[in-house]
């Protein structure tokens, strides 16, 4: 019975409702943030792997259509996504045979692909961000609201031996406890995934122009 | 088609919640299932008793007695020695006898736990049986000779020891001789110096009833002895409680407190120690060969 009571399903079931309802907020951050990692860390490398893939290829290849074309297979990169809207408003280009401002209209189009793959990529990051940050304080606060009960009740059955104030203080800090088992993989993963994306990012950044005057030349090209 | 997209990532991502959210329970659960089992394989203390031994006769009133027997007859140190060694001595063979009793553990892995409860008492009987002939032995030897043994060497030792942990409460062991002197002549107190065995049986009896202690939270046996000595006034308040000795576990040593305190006020001192406050040692522990 005793032994029972000290294991984590006594503590859980022993704390008031204040420690509970924090108890589920952090689990919830907990879930989400796992979640988020997992899915982020499959869809990043993901990213990362075909950019790489497609950049290999476009050093090789010349030919605007076969880099379409090769574009095609890489779902879920995010360089090939750049170069694809590049592309499309060349085709239009050249179909309308309107050539005023192609350059200009052409890299309006890559930036605003690269804008959104930003967005795509950021996308959910912040919430680690934000379970790193307040997970350990929610978790405080549902520890001094443990101890806070703790002490009233001391008070009230007027005992301060260690059998009777051990047990509240313990139920109280396993709030802390889940505060800190959530915060501390979602601050791991934050810094992961940020580093991840500033890579892309940079990589965006780097091959949007090069992309633009590819496509560029094609149009001009006699 | 980037909806689509959309859609099939959203589906992802909504796998992966519901993935993390088994993982979650399954965690709890093992870590919960792990405390249970830990739990169980935790071995707890089977008997939990307090032990009545007395300390030496330090009596409470020995300062102001001891101002007014000046001129009477100082008794030899033989009886503060032979009182010094009783509950010293049962001490000092409680570590061989505490040797003898650990188990084999592969033999009990065997058994069934019938068996090995069987196997376990029939040990402690054993180690019961050797402890009270030591106990018989040691004791004749120590009444027949009085050349320096090992007994008596460990007995010195043991009561210089008690000496030093009573200093501050006792003021002054010089004069714990002298004051016992005294009032054995003047035919107060035993031989022995102490209060009566029936009295400090009584008070014995008192504490157990109010000690409230759980042996579940005891997870080692080591180290769980604690002696403490009271003093208590001719109308059985306790004055005084002073920890000789405290065990490894604060638990215990709470829990003894506590059940000192609540045993305040204890009965009346009896007549011969009508006029004066008395010290009474006990010593509590969760091993259970005092029975």
């Amino acid at each position: 019975m005793l032994d029972s009571k000290l294991g984590i399903i006594g503590l859980i079931s022993d704390a008031g409702p204040v420690v509970l309802f924090v108890l589920s907020v952090l689990l919830s951050f907990s879930i989400g943030s796992w979640a988020i990692m997992a899915f982020k860390f499959t869809s990043l490398r993901k990213s990362l792997k075909e950019s790489r893939m497609f950049l290999d290829f476009f050093f090789d290849v010349s030919g605007v259509e076969k880099l379409f074309t090769e574009s095609e297979k890489y779902r879920y990169g995010s360089l090939p996504k750049v170069f694809r809207s590049g592309y499309i408003e060349y085709r239009a280009l050249e179909e309308s045979s309107e050539t005023r401002q192609a350059k200009a209209r052409i890299a309006r189009a890559v930036k605003r692909e690269a804008n959104a793959e930003n967005k795509n990529l950021i996308g959910l990051v912040p919430f680690l961000a934000t379970v790193g940050n307040t997970a350990p304080f929610i978790g405080l606060f549902g520890t001094v609201w443990g101890i806070m009960t703790s002490f009233h009740n001391i008070g009230v059955t007027q005992s301060a031996s260690l059998a009777a104030v051990a047990p509240g203080i313990s139920e109280a800090l396993i709030a802390t406890a889940a505060g800190l088992a959530a915060a501390i993989p979602a601050v791991i993963g934050y810094n992961y995934f940020t580093q991840q994306i500033s890579i892309i990012e940079r990589d965006i950044e780097e091959f949007s122009p090069e992309f633009v005057a590819v496509l560029i030349n094609e149009l001009y090209r006699p | 088609m980037k909806k689509g997209k959309q859609v099939y990532i959203q589906h992802n991502f909504y796998l992966w919640l519901a993935a993390a959210a088994v993982i979650h329970a399954v965690v709890l659960f093992a870590a919960a299932y792990f405390q249970i089992w830990n739990a169980g394989n935790h071995v707890t203390p089977k008997i939990v008793t307090v032990t009545l031994v007395s300390l030496p006769g330090s009596t409470g009133g020995a300062q102001e007695f001891s101002g007014r027997n000046d001129g009477t007859e100082a008794t030899p140190v033989q009886p503060s020695v032979r009182e010094v060694s009783f509950p010293e001595v049962k001490q000092a063979i409680k570590l061989p006898a505490a040797k003898e009793l650990p188990l084999p553990p592969k033999v009990i892995a065997e058994k069934s736990p019938l068996s090995k409860s069987a196997d376990r008492q029939l040990h402690i009987n054993k180690a019961l049986d050797s402890i009270k002939q030591l106990v018989d032995k040691k004791t004749t030897l120590l009444s027949q000779s009085s050349s320096a043994s090992t007994l008596q060497s460990a007995l010195a030792k043991l009561k210089q020891k008690v000496k030093l942990a009573g200093e501050p409460a006792g003021e002054g062991n010089g004069s714990v001789a002298g004051s016992r002197g005294g009032r054995s002549s003047a035919g107060k107190v035993s031989g022995r110096g102490g209060t009566s065995e029936g009295y400090k049986a009584e008070v014995a009896s008192i504490i157990q009833k109010n000690w409230v202690f759980s042996k579940a939270l005891l997870k080692k046996s080591e180290g769980m002895v604690v002696y403490v000595r009271i003093n208590i006034f001719p109308d059985g308040t306790i004055n005084q409680i002073i920890f000789d000795r405290r065990a490894v576990s604060e638990y215990l040593n709470n829990s003894v407190t506590k059940a000192i305190e609540r045993s305040s006020p204890l009965p009346v001192l009896p007549k011969e120690d009508a006029f004066r406050d008395v010290w009474i040692g006990f010593v509590f522990s969760p091993e259970g060969i005092e029975q």
